[in-house]
């Protein structure tokens, strides 16, 4: 009997702990809001209830009170849309409210050589749902023929001007190692497309000067902390080796020499893991989970998620939750792994979170709290 | 027949080593070039590693493709050998190389402008794996039990 007892009473304590530690969890609910979307890629809020999304295939389209209106913004430059190619990210500058402009980032086909293209980041003023006024702000060099491994995240920092992540190009990897080109490379110009003075490559023969941290393989998430001290970076590896990186000017981030994946074929890219001079990444994933957008949240909806960096993955399709002690990475949560592959995440202004599904079918899914805790 | 088929593998095996040390080693020599610590062990491990890990980790085993584009080389030089009347060995040396061309024009076209195989991304790199085929396709003539034509 007293066996029983005992028995009775170790399952009600394991059974009291399981509701206490589901207690603890954060509960919330997935809505959502737009779908059919055509390869959704970037997207940002003018307002609470106003956003911007791009599609891959090439349009700007207008998100209105949870309504996906039927006419893009017009005066968006014809943009390369192949394999990874195309209408790829958008950034509001710093005094949008006032200026009105916005920046878009997109795979572009030279016009006197049709076999090669470039990634090029351009700003224009955005009125009466038209792009106007367009500026060519970067354009990457040199061409290349693959339309893969752009890159192409955009980021502004506190002091105004823009950092644009740019692929190694797939074929390019060991140019990521050279000054000399924007392959593999974290960008940072002014606003208007000029180059800031204490860019760290400004004054070194034969680098470019834009160039603000090099050996990067394929950046598509980009953000950073509430107080702009900590940019986060993260990349896609090959088979393997997707890296998540606290990205400082001048750094070399290793890309090919360096790496914890293996190449497509299956040879080794490299058998070194790490290199004096070449930073190591706070955190990488193998095998591979396609890293594909990120955001430091700082919203005030779901606080136990206060100061965690959330990155969509494309494989299988998920976001991971990054808990951070500092520059460190504490734990790492799966969460809305049950919604396909995730293109995007990016925080609300009303501190809810937004998430893009990939592929020609895409959706808008917002990440509310749970009804039932209410 | 029998000692043809092991010939045939042979041939392969020949190729494929020709391929993955030529992809090893090119990747080595960059690595070099940048002070990185490559010494003879190395380059051993690392070809010993890529020979497996490119025939069981990589998108497509690189002995089978090797294999494949071989199979239908040698079989149009057979076909040939039969109206012309040139050495076995030659013909069967530039069907190798033949292969070994079509594998490195073609499978950046099947992957977006890819090159899968990253030996394979300079003309350089591109003229030794051709080699490398000729090498194996000569081996393959040289060594077939049927009779010279």
């Amino acid at each position: 009997m007293n066996l029983v007892k005992t028995v009775l009473i170790l399952f009600g304590l394991a059974f009291s702990t399981m509701i206490f530690s589901q207690q603890h969890e954060t509960s919330y609910e997935l809505e959502t809001l737009v779908e059919n979307l055509d390869y959704p890629w970037g997207a940002v809020f003018l307002s609470e209830d106003e956003i911007l999304v791009t599609e891959l295939s090439g349009a700007l389209r207008v998100i209105k009170s949870g309504k996906l209106l039927p006419e893009p913004v017009k005066g968006v430059p014809n943009v390369l849309f192949a394999e990874q190619g195309g209408l790829s990210d958008i950034a509001l500058h710093p005094e949008f409210q006032s200026n009105r402009l916005i920046y878009l980032s997109f795979s572009e086909s030279d016009a006197d050589q049709n076999n090669l293209n470039t990634l090029k980041v351009i700003r224009g003023r955005l009125e009466d749902n038209t792009l106007q006024n367009i500026k060519t702000i970067f354009r990457a060099t040199p061409l290349r023929k693959t339309a893969i491994h752009y890159g192409a995240r955009l980021l502004f920092l506190p002091d105004g001007t823009l950092l644009i992540t740019s692929g190694d190009g797939f074929n390019y990897r060991e140019q990521a190692q050279y000054l000399n080109n924007h392959f593999g490379k974290i960008l940072r110009v002014n606003d208007d497309g000029s180059i800031p003075e204490d860019n760290p490559y400004v004054s070194v023969e034969g680098a470019l000067p834009e160039i603000w941290s090099y050996g990067h393989r394929n950046l598509q998430g980009l953000s950073m902390n509430s107080d702009g001290t900590l940019i986060f970076a993260h990349e896609h590896g090959p088979m393997g080796g997707d890296e998540l990186n606290i990205i400082e000017p001048r750094n070399n981030y290793g890309w090919p020499a360096i790496s914890y994946g293996i190449d497509y074929s299956g040879a080794l890219i490299s058998p070194f893991t790490e290199h004096a001079g070449m930073e190591q990444p706070q955190k990488y994933w193998f095998p591979s989970i396609a890293p594909s957008g990120m955001t430091y949240y700082d919203g005030d909806l779901f606080p136990d998620w206060k100061g965690s960096l959330f990155i969509s993955a494309m494989v299988p399709g998920d976001v991971r939750r990054i808990t951070l002690d500092g520059e460190n990475v504490m734990t790492e949560e799966i969460l809305f792994n049950n919604i396909g592959r995730i293109r995007n995440i990016i925080t609300a202004p009303d501190g809810s979170l937004l998430l893009a599904t990939d592929g020609n079918e895409g959706k808008l899914i917002r990440v509310v709290p749970s009804l039932s805790d209410e | 027949m029998l000692k043809n088929i092991l010939m045939f593998l042979v041939t392969v095996f020949i190729t494929t080593f020709l391929l993955v040390s030529q992809t090893t080693i090119s990747n080595l020599m960059w690595l070099s070039s940048l002070d990185m610590p490559v010494n003879a062990s190395i380059v051993v491990t690392s070809i010993f590693h890529d020979l497996i890990s490119m025939n069981t980790q990589g998108e497509i085993p690189v002995a089978g493709l090797v294999a494949s584009g071989m199979v239908i080389a040698f079989i149009v030089a057979r076909i040939t050998l039969i109206w012309i009347p040139i050495k076995r060995r030659y013909v069967y040396a530039f069907a190798g190389g033949a292969a070994l061309l079509m594998i490195v024009l073609l499978m950046p076209l099947a992957f977006y402008n890819l090159d899968l195989l990253a030996g394979a991304r300079s003309t350089l790199g591109k003229l030794f794996l051709v080699i490398s085929g000729v090498l194996g396709g000569y081996f393959f003539g040289a060594n077939l039990t049927t009779k010279e034509n």
